[in-house]
């Protein structure tokens, strides 16, 4: 347990957490990791883990039918890939380790329960997820106007 | 130095070498005549006879101005009749026009270079002076973003500075297949992974929206806009700063620019009339 806490405190979007907010999420955190080829999401599949990358790099990609998939963006350590949390859903993209993944999965019913139990840590969390999640939908918009054509 | 013959007045140049980059990209390399120099980040204006005058940064190596290299993009009239053209070809250059990319005053800094598409071309000189004098600076850092892999330009020399282990190079692209092994996503983004400090001298280029982007996430990371120098593209007539064309707000882009320190321009990009 320790050493969970001792990473939680090290990846970035948990970074300057209270201690006590740390020590309260361990119990919903664990290790994972992925080869490469492996997919941590898959479009469909529910939502149900908040991964906070670690190592490696995952590409968030959109499938075709008999073709190759269209890789729109990597992420990689310090990211944090699945920010429904907030209002879970069913994936929409598969996102896919390009090469050995480690993260951590945080259980995202575990994470709703904290959240409640605890509104100051469910108001921290919900900021910055809408900080992650403002960021990337900058970049996409950015990436949609094709500047260098 | 060169005899002046007055502004306005073309040298006939003969296109030495031609170079495909991309499909609508081509790489144009003139002898130059004796005493002929530029300084990084200064443009020429490119005449095609009996069509028109055109704007292009200087690409090549400063400390080559016997050879004059301009890398261009086929985007209208006269780049497209540029582009018919090839090697033995005679075009009209006048020049070199505008200011330059601070390099000289950058000595002892750490440098960072952040390019967008075509944008790579006037940072080039730059580029090379600095890995010319390379002792001269601290840290070196080049991020490059491009639309997809197969639309990188100058991708041998990427490829060399890659390889020195004196410079950190680092390309992403928009849109990729799975055979890319590098980053996916927008330019800024590789802002995460490297160092960032409020005394790097800073120089962008880049389609403008770009560098609007990127010049709002440096100054996010504490870099101060009088440590960030752009590029910036207008209009360009004259080059001489005569004509107003190229004017942006009391300035002539082909006179006091191309190349200006953000905080003289900065409020000007963000009003829409100009």
């Amino acid at each position: 347990m320790d050493d969970l806490e001792g990473v939680l405190k090290a990846h970035s979007f948990l970074a300057g957490l209270a201690p006590e907010h740390t020590a309260f999420l361990v119990s919903c955190a664990k290790n994972v990791r992925f080869r490469p080829g492996e997919f941590l999401m898959r479009e469909g599949d529910r939502e149900d883990t908040l991964y906070l990358i670690r190592q490696g790099t995952v590409t968030i990609e959109m499938p075709r039918l008999g073709g190759e998939p269209i890789c729109l963006e990597t992420i990689g350590p310090g990211d944090v890939l699945g920010v429904s949390l907030l209002t879970p859903r069913a994936a929409h993209l598969d996102c896919r380790a390009r090469e050995a993944v480690v993260a951590l999965a945080l259980d995202n019913a575990c994470m709703h329960r904290k959240m409640d139990e605890d509104p100051r840590l469910g108001y921290t969390i919900s900021m910055r997820l809408l900080e992650r999640t403002y960021e990337r939908l900058a970049r996409a918009r950015l990436q949609h106007l094709d500047v260098y054509r | 130095m060169m005899p002046v013959v007055g502004p306005y007045v073309p040298r006939a140049m003969t296109i030495a070498r031609a170079t495909r980059e991309l499909a609508d990209v081509f790489t144009y390399s003139f002898d130059t005549p004796a005493g002929f120099a530029f300084r990084p980040g200064q443009f020429n204006m490119l005449y095609v006879h009996g069509i028109g005058e055109v704007a292009i940064s200087i690409s090549g190596d400063p400390a080559e101005p016997q050879r004059l290299v301009h890398t261009i993009r086929a985007v209208g009239t006269v780049t497209r009749a540029l582009d018919h053209l090839g090697e033995g070809s005679v075009l009209g250059v006048r020049g070199p026009y505008g200011s330059a990319w601070p390099v000289e005053d950058a000595k002892g800094r750490d440098v960072m270079v952040i390019a967008g598409g075509l944008g790579l071309a006037p940072l080039r000189p730059a580029i090379l002076q600095v890995l010319a004098n390379r002792a001269d600076y601290g840290r070196v850092t080049i991020l490059y973003g491009a639309r997809s892999p197969s639309e990188l330009v100058f991708r041998e020399e990427l490829q060399r500075w890659r390889g020195r282990f004196d410079v950190r190079l680092e390309v992403i692209v928009d849109h990729a297949s799975r055979d890319w092994f590098g980053p996916i996503g927008v330019v800024t983004k590789l802002l995460d992974g490297v160092p960032v400090e409020p005394d790097d001298a800073v120089f962008l280029c880049g389609p403008e929206i770009m560098m609007r982007f990127a010049t709002r996430e440096l100054e996010q990371r504490g870099v101060p806009r009088d440590a960030i120098w752009l590029s910036l593209e207008r209009s360009m007539k004259c080059g001489v700063g005569l004509c107003g064309h190229c004017q942006l707000a009391g300035s002539f882009v082909c006179k006091d620019g191309p190349v200006y320190r953000l905080d003289r321009i900065a409020p000007y990009l963000q009003v829409r009339e100009l």
